[in-house]
């Protein structure tokens, strides 16, 4: 569905998009995941088709995006950041005005436009002045615009950028019935999004590609340890002590405890280990009492931290 | 041409939405109305040689409207675009840019027309209620709404694409105001200056003294080399506009 290659991206003086090569196969949600001002709108933009690269090639559903412009714009649905919408329209003239630019018309029009103002939600307001929608409103007949073409590929520039949790929890499940039907390219910075919406990642920052791959596997991946919690009733003293004993266990914190009887450990653990079957038999023959074992994966933002120091090292290192 | 007559019509659209039609004509109404009535004073005082549509178009009334009427109807073509952030929405539809030019520039075009109605049922009133007193002659009717289309035409080229130099529609207007006054201003005082130096002068700045093209028009005499000179003024703002607009494609 895209195919880039090496993709380059020059403002004056500036470069926002460092030779970026990826696919995205069709049926696929792949987030975009970085900083701001890690070149993640312009990458957008550039398959779009609202601006072209300085070099290297894009394209989207077989056509190249600079010089078949306007059939990339036809099997894209491009919903830029922040939604930007004419404010003094009602909702449904302005998706009817929009289904017709994008080639829309007659019967056809007007029922792709009652089934996309259903799909998100904004049937109710269909009457109202975009100007006097909240934000979350905005971001949906933003979504509705872009879906109306019924296109091959969605690019959501920050989708759920300035929602509440409520409506972020909305346009996740959005996404999730999008699937089937089309292709999905999103941005964000909030990791956790990520996580849950997507197939497969796709972490930028400075322009680069930072990795490629399944959220799953980028946390397996990572080198950083991991942490295990565990609550266990003991008055031993030597509880630190002993589970520090394990191999494989880094370091053992304990938190405060307030006096009770509980107590709260936080195991750093080693990659590669795993010690919690070993913290168990620690306790039954200790005597401790065990009401919490819970071993933690890093998240995402510590895959991202890790990889983005890394750059920085190679950078300092190159300089 | 698909994406040219939908712009069209969501721009005529946006006019009557926002007050800025009702609010421009209202304004050459009521500038219209004084000139008329200057118009029918002149003619009752004493025998004229002109006509009623002579006077009308040639005092000051006049003049004062036609160089308000372009800033206003122009200024949030492109500007207005920029500001909400649609230019970006507005580009990745599958829409080329010389339609959303051409739809702005003639959406601008057909209100600043509507706004010369009231002056024609005016002048058919006068004429009614006078029982052909006041008379209306074919070439001097013609030739004013022809000029008055051809400069119009003109201007509000200047004024859509004053709109998509800027995103704030003040800037927009006050350079497009200036770009019309200057122009205006260049046939005045060349054309002043110009008897006291020489009569070639004079001959030159006539092709683009839109004063003498006024005087010219209204008096009946339709010459095609203003018309000319203002058609291809038109276009070659436009295609500037154009060039604005796809700036993004080719800048480096």
């Amino acid at each position: 569905m895209i195919d880039v290659h090496k993709l380059t991206k020059q403002y004056a003086g500036r470069t926002a998009v460092d030779g970026i090569s990826f696919k995205v196969e069709p049926g696929e949600i792949v987030g975009f995941l970085g900083p701001n001002g890690a070149g993640k709108t312009t990458t957008m933009r550039i398959l779009s088709g609202f601006m072209p690269a300085t070099s290297g090639s894009a394209y989207v559903a077989g056509f190249d995006v600079f010089r078949d412009s306007l059939k990339v714009r036809s099997a894209v649905g491009y919903m830029p950041e922040m939604a930007p919408l004419y404010v003094d329209m009602k909702v449904k003239e302005y998706l009817r005005f929009r289904a017709e630019l994008k080639g829309l018309s007659g019967r056809v029009m007007r029922h792709r436009v009652g089934e996309v103002m259903e799909l998100c939600g904004i049937t109710d307001v269909r009457r109202r002045l975009i100007d006097n929608l909240s934000k979350g409103y905005r971001q949906r007949v933003a979504l509705a615009d872009a879906l109306v073409h019924d296109p091959k590929l969605l690019i959501l520039d920050e989708p759920t950028n300035g929602l509440d949790p409520v409506q972020i929890r909305q346009v996740r499940e959005l996404l999730r019935e999008l699937r089937s039907r089309h292709t999905v390219l999103l941005s964000t910075h909030i990791l956790h999004e990520v996580e849950q919406a997507c197939d497969r990642v796709v972490m930028l920052h400075r322009g680069s590609i930072l990795a490629n791959d399944t959220p799953k596997n980028l946390s397996a991946q990572l080198k950083t340890s991991s942490l295990v919690r565990v609550e266990l009733e003991s008055t031993d003293r030597e509880v630190v002590a002993k589970l520090e004993k394990i191999a494989g266990v880094r370091k053992c914190n304990e938190e405060a405890s307030n006096g009770e009887p509980w107590r709260y450990l936080v195991l750093r653990v080693e990659p590669g280990f795993e010690v919690r079957e070993e913290v168990q038999l620690l306790a039954s023959s200790a005597g401790w009492r065990l009401r919490e074992l819970h071993r933690e994966l890093p998240s995402l933002e510590d895959v991202f931290v890790e990889l983005a120091s890394a750059a920085e090292t190679i950078r300092g290192g190159l300089s | 041409m698909r994406g040219f007559w939908v712009m069209l019509k969501k721009e005529l659209r946006m006019f009557f939405v926002s007050p800025v039609a009702f609010v421009v004509l209202a304004l050459v109404m009521v500038l219209n109305g004084f000139a008329f009535r200057a118009a029918l004073a002149i003619l009752e005082s004493a025998p004229s040689e002109g006509s009623i549509v002579t006077w009308t178009f040639q005092p000051q009334w006049f003049w004062l409207s036609y160089f308000f009427v372009f800033p206003l109807l122009t200024m949030r073509s492109f500007a207005e675009e920029r500001r909400l952030g649609t230019f970006e929405t507005l580009f990745t539809a599958p829409v080329r840019a010389w339609q959303v030019v051409a739809a702005k520039f003639m959406a601008a075009w057909l209100i600043y027309a509507l706004l010369w109605l009231p002056s024609f049922i005016n002048f058919r009133i006068a004429h009614w209620v006078t029982a052909g007193m006041v008379e209306l002659p074919a070439g001097t009717m013609g030739g004013s709404y022809i000029i008055l289309m051809a400069m119009g035409m003109f201007n509000l080229a200047m004024g859509v694409f004053a709109s998509s130099l800027t995103r704030n529609q003040i800037v927009a207007a006050i350079l497009s105001f200036t770009l019309s006054l200057t122009h205006f201003m260049l046939g005045v005082f060349v054309m002043v200056i110009g008897r006291k130096l020489s009569d070639s002068i004079v001959d030159i700045v006539a092709y683009f003294a839109s004063a003498e093209h006024i005087r010219i028009f209204t008096s009946g005499l339709i010459d095609t080399r203003p018309l000319i000179y203002y058609t291809s003024l038109t276009l070659l703002f436009l295609s500037f506009t154009h060039q604005v607009v796809e700036f993004r494609r080719w800048k480096p």
